[in-house]
């Protein structure tokens, strides 16, 4: 009887996610240990560890997630990336060097090459970790062509910055689309739903705050006297700022002006980014679709102030406990060389002492920022997610092959990787 | 064998979910530990799958739980067990499974064993490797690509140095004023050029910064602050100080620190990624290192140098004068010439190499007044 066999499912339910957060504060500590002693090379072990937690512990719907990535093919796509790019960064090197036309364009040229090999990158890498996301002894694949993602994200990047950020949910819906729409369960089809309008409306507020302080310092210099400005300075000399402070009388209240509205602008932006990251989230997930099934989000955005203020609190914390550590470790070390004579082994100490103090440092802000943050919004942004039309995951049928890991190897020589 | 029916189940059985990897479709299942393996069966007396134990592996999942796959497998077929005391009992037997996690561990510590080894190796690479490459690579570069070298830094250094204070030109020696001064450092350059014979032509400018250094860049850019004008009391000082850099250009150290930067960056920045933000790292352990190449390479350009002033019948003593009155007096990040705490032992060795018989000054008086001017014009 199949139907006994199938134990029966729910055309709705929800994700719990099972992790315990000590449990992961431990990985990671002893994870960033290694990749200190490791110069980095653990990264691979790490990520894979990571992935392998956050994927088991997320249940959908009863059953869990499965990460079937390892860490040797983390390692392996990375060299065979480094292998790729060796030639490519040794032709920029060269070109570099050539004066004339093409030396000043080689940087531009890098530039624009590296940022789209970078997009490109994140969509194999999506491939990779999606061929090695098992569910009910199914895998997830994506099909699509990477360089047809990578031109498309770069004309919206392009957009994008053009329009000082207006066009970004158009982008973020239309890669979106690209990417779900060539995403599958097994034989079940993803899709995103989610229109770019929906979440352009919902961020211009956030957009406007953060914008009209810097329009209003802009206003503030409209009102000088260019020309008189542009005079004192090819004029030069020594008076050459008396001449501008005489030619504009306002310039001066104007830099302030300026400088306070700057400062008004990140302030917000600060503080009203856990807000913009709620209202993406909730957003992105309300609109992904595989086959019949639907997903609604109900993040709270109270909770991810929340994990924010964790973040805040234990990274001041640990900023405190480094710099009473570090002030003895360089009191120690310039006791022990001897600081009124400066000498090369003295200089290497010490260097040394804040070499590793910013390792320390820089790790465990990264550290501090997993456990609470990024933890944080894998859980409640699972755990806010109510699903209809489960029924459809009692006929999924297996599809797609294991996809090799070189795109995130090149993520990560480029320094694109996500989780 | 189970009979299909609801209820106790024989010693050596428990029960478990099990997916065939072709369809999502779950399925509650008997799992009997039957001799040779796991026997999995529906509760309808359906025979799914049997799996020998030596195929069994352990697969991630949630601590609530054991999650086990078969290796080799063509699907993922999977079986999940969530009564522990069962599990145990699969443990026990599958060669595979092992729940108190020592094989991870074992596993976990070859895995840091090679990463420590690999990162020692790097290090070696870095510390030793990179300046030998380089030692080697430098003199075999043809000359025109050491120019193109030189002309691109030249256009870095230009950036950092260069103020452009008040709208003169760097370097000095241009205006009207300043036309003496310039021949009489040509004059002082061509002697010492002949002396050297090089290669590649110098290119030698007075610049305009106060500090008392001097620099030298792949491709024969000498650079000589006009600090250091200001401080000498005679020519043959810097005669001497232009020595030393032309000992640099010889031995090709720009052309050299080049190469080893490009090659610290590459190893350090790409190799191992850019694990938390390693720019300000790669920098920093670049600063290191590189201040302990150029101490070697100060010593072989001094012994060059005096060399080369003897040769050229000039006072060698007079750089070992010049090194005692701008010693440690450089700012920070400026040890290209004088920043050395050896500057003791450097006076004595350049002293104890420097000839004995009267030397011919490398200008006249009134040559050095005008070479005193050579910034003279704005």
């Amino acid at each position: 009887m199949a139907s006994l066999d199938a134990g029966g499912i729910a055309t709705s339910g929800g994700v719990r996610f099972l992790g315990q957060r000590r449990s992961y504060w431990r990985l990671l500590i002893r994870g960033a240990a290694l990749l200190m002693v490791t110069l980095g090379i653990y990264r691979f072990w790490l990520a894979t560890d990571v992935r392998r937690f956050l994927w088991s512990n997320t249940e959908i719907a009863g059953e869990a997630l499965e990460y079937t990535g390892t860490a040797l093919e983390l390692l392996l796509g990375f060299l065979v990336a480094i292998a790729l790019l060796i030639p490519v960064y040794a032709g920029f090197f060269l070109a570099a060097l050539h004066l004339g036309i093409l030396g000043k364009l080689s940087g531009i040229v890098a530039f624009a090459a590296l940022a789209v090999l970078g997009q490109y990158a994140i969509y194999r890498a999506r491939r990779y970790r999606l061929t090695r996301t098992i569910y009910r002894g199914l895998r997830f694949h994506q099909k699509g062509s990477a360089w047809a993602y990578a031109f498309r994200a770069t004309l919206w990047w392009i957009v994008t910055v053009l329009s000082f950020g207006l066009a970004y949910p158009f982008q973020v819906a239309s890669l979106e689309r690209y990417k779900m729409g060539n995403t599958f369960y097994g034989d079940l089809a993803g899709s995103f739903e989610a229109p770019g309008l929906i979440l352009f409306l919902r961020g211009f507020p956030m957009w406007l705050l953060f914008f009209s302080p810097l329009a209003l310092a802009v206003r503030g210099f409209a009102g000088l006297d260019w020309q008189a400005l542009a005079d004192a300075v090819a004029q030069g000399g020594d008076d050459v700022m008396s001449k501008i402070e005489g030619g504009n009388p306002g310039l001066g209240s104007a830099i302030v002006f300026a400088m306070l509205m700057g400062g008004a602008s990140i302030s917000l932006a600060a503080l009203l980014y856990p807000a913009f990251q709620t209202v993406v989230l909730r957003w992105w997930s309300s609109g992904l679709r595989f086959g019949d099934i639907e997903v609604r989000s109900h993040l709270r955005m109270r909770h991810v102030y929340g994990a924010y203020a964790r973040f805040v609190g234990y990274a001041t914390l640990f900023a405190i406990a480094m710099a009473i550590i570090g002030t003895a470790a360089l009191v120690a070390t310039g006791a022990a060389t001897n600081v009124a004579k400066i000498d090369t082994s003295g200089q290497i100490a010490t260097t040394l002492v804040l070499l590793i103090g910013y390792v320390i440092t820089a790790l465990g802000f990264s550290t501090i920022y997993r456990a609470t943050v990024l933890l944080s919004l894998w859980q409640l942004g699972m755990e806010s997610l109510q699903l209809s039309g489960l029924s459809a995951l009692e006929k999924v049928k297996a599809g797609g092959r294991p996809s090799s890991a070189f795109g995130e190897g090149l993520a990560d020589a480029l320094n694109v990787g996500g989780y | 064998m189970p009979d299909g029916t609801e209820g106790p189940y024989p010693m050596n059985s428990g029960t478990g979910i099990y997916f065939d990897g072709i369809t999502s479709a779950r399925h509650e299942v008997v799992v009997e530990l039957a001799p040779a393996g796991l026997r999995i069966s529906g509760r309808d007396g359906r025979l799914w799958a049997e799996w020998p134990y030596d195929e069994i592996e352990e697969l991630a999942a949630p601590d609530s739980m054991l999650r086990l796959g078969r290796r080799e497998s063509a699907t993922l077929e999977r079986l999940e067990i969530r009564d522990p005391p069962f599990a145990a009992e699969i443990d026990a037997r599958a060669i595979y499974v092992d729940r108190t996690g020592s094989l991870q561990r074992r596993q976990r510590m070859r895995v840091i064993g090679w990463s420590v080894g690999a990162t020692a190796s790097l290090v070696l690479v870095a510390w030793f490797g990179l300046p030998a490459i380089a030692a080697r690579l430098a003199p075999i570069l043809p000359a025109s690509v050491e120019r193109k070298m030189g002309d691109a830094v030249d256009m870095q250094v230009r950036g950092m140095l260069d103020t452009g204070k008040s709208g003169t030109r760097f370097e000095c020696g241009t205006a009207a004023a300043e036309m003496p001064g310039r021949a009489a450092l040509d004059k002082l350059v061509r002697r010492l050029e002949a002396a050297a014979a090089l290669p590649i032509p110098l290119r030698t400018n007075v610049v305009r910064r106060d500090e008392a250094n001097a620099i030298a860049l792949p491709g024969g850019h000498v650079y000589v602050f006009r600090g250091l004008i200001a401080k000498a009391d005679n020519a043959d000082e810097i005669a001497g100080v232009i020595a030393h850099e032309i000992g640099h250009v010889a031995h090709r150290d720009g052309t050299k620190a080049m190469l080893e930067g490009a090659g610290l960056s590459f190893l350090f920045g790409m190799l191992l990624g850019d694990f938390v933000g390693g720019g300000a790292v790669v920098l920093a352990a670049r600063n290191v290192l590189q201040s302990s190449y150029s101490r070697e390479a100060e010593a072989a350009a001094d012994t060059y140098g005096t060399d080369l002033m003897n040769r050229a019948g000039g006072n060698a003593r007079a750089l070992a004068v010049i090194l005692d009155k701008t010693g440690g007096a450089t700012e920070p990040g400026m040890k290209i010439l004088m920043d050395h705490p050896e500057t003791k032992a450097r006076i004595a060795s350049i002293n104890k190499l420097a000839a004995t018989r009267p030397s011919l000054p490398f200008l006249e008086a009134s040559e050095w007044a005008a070479l005193k001017q050579i910034c003279a014009g704005s």
